[in-house]
């Protein structure tokens, strides 16, 4: 009943003549819709993207060798302080193995007095050099 | 404490600051000595061999210590208590190396 209230034609013979009520386009049809791709074409060109990019590397390399070059320098005074020092360490570490060793030969000394043949001190190798004595400990007193 | 440079009898102690400390006088004023040691232990790496120049070396660096310790005492000290602090590592160290330098120079 409502339909043909709302839809009335004044004159409808029946409902069938009532006139079509539809959701369409406005008069003069929608306004045309763009679709198609449209990407520019400006921009920077291979070329140059390809220059910037090897010109941030390059110049980022030169820097790291620049700061390698400073690291270097700093390495380098450290190495000559203790080259400098080196041999008043090694010298006083001479003394005390000195020191060590006499006891040591006297040690060995007094345990082997009594075996025949025995070369007390030095039986180390046959070459000649001087190895230092390779008891698997380096200062047992310490360690 | 071990920043003291020198102990109660005015002798210097060697610890490893003092002598980072003083390295480069010691490069420089010790360098016959340390070579002549370096020389006679390539020859012959046996310790009772090169004990004689050991000792004219750590003689010449003592000496050097010494040395510097009466020309500039505070700058030194100082610089020798910042390598404690830091462990000998000269780059947290400059602004006191360039003091001590400034008041000891290199030759």
């Amino acid at each position: 009943m409502t339909e043909s209230v709302i839809r009335n034609k004044p004159g409808m013979a029946s409902v069938k003549d009532m006139p079509i009520l539809q959701d369409g386009p406005p008069p003069g049809g929608f306004a045309p819709v763009r679709y198609a791709r449209r990407i520019p074409n400006k921009g920077p060109s291979a070329m140059a993207i390809f220059l910037a990019a090897f010109g941030a590397f390059s110049y980022g390399m030169y820097q790291v060798g620049k700061g390698n070059k400073i690291r270097r320098a700093l390495k380098e005074e450290k190495f000559a302080a203790r080259r400098a020092i080196l041999p008043v360490l090694q010298a006083e570490e001479d003394e005390r193995f000195v020191k060590e060793w006499k006891k040591y030969l006297e040690y060995e000394a007094e345990v082997m007095k009594d075996v025949p043949g025995w070369k007390v001190g030095e039986n180390v190798y046959n070459s000649g050099r001087w190895m230092p004595p390779a008891t698997g400990e380096l200062r047992p007193e310490v360690w | 404490m071990a920043t003291k440079v020198v102990d109660a009898a005015g002798e210097p102690i060697p610890t490893s600051s003092v002598l980072m400390s003083s390295a480069k006088h010691i490069e420089i004023k010790c360098m016959s000595e340390n070579v002549e040691f370096l020389k006679c232990k390539k020859k012959d790496p046996n310790p009772e061999k090169c004990l004689d120049k050991g000792r004219q070396a750590t003689r010449c660096a003592l000496g050097v210590l010494k040395d510097l310790y009466q020309r500039c005492k505070d700058p030194m000290e100082a610089y020798v208590g910042c390598m404690y602090y830091h462990t000998n590592e000269f780059d947290l160290c400059r602004k006191e190396q360039q003091a001590f330098e400034k008041a000891c120079p290199l030759d």
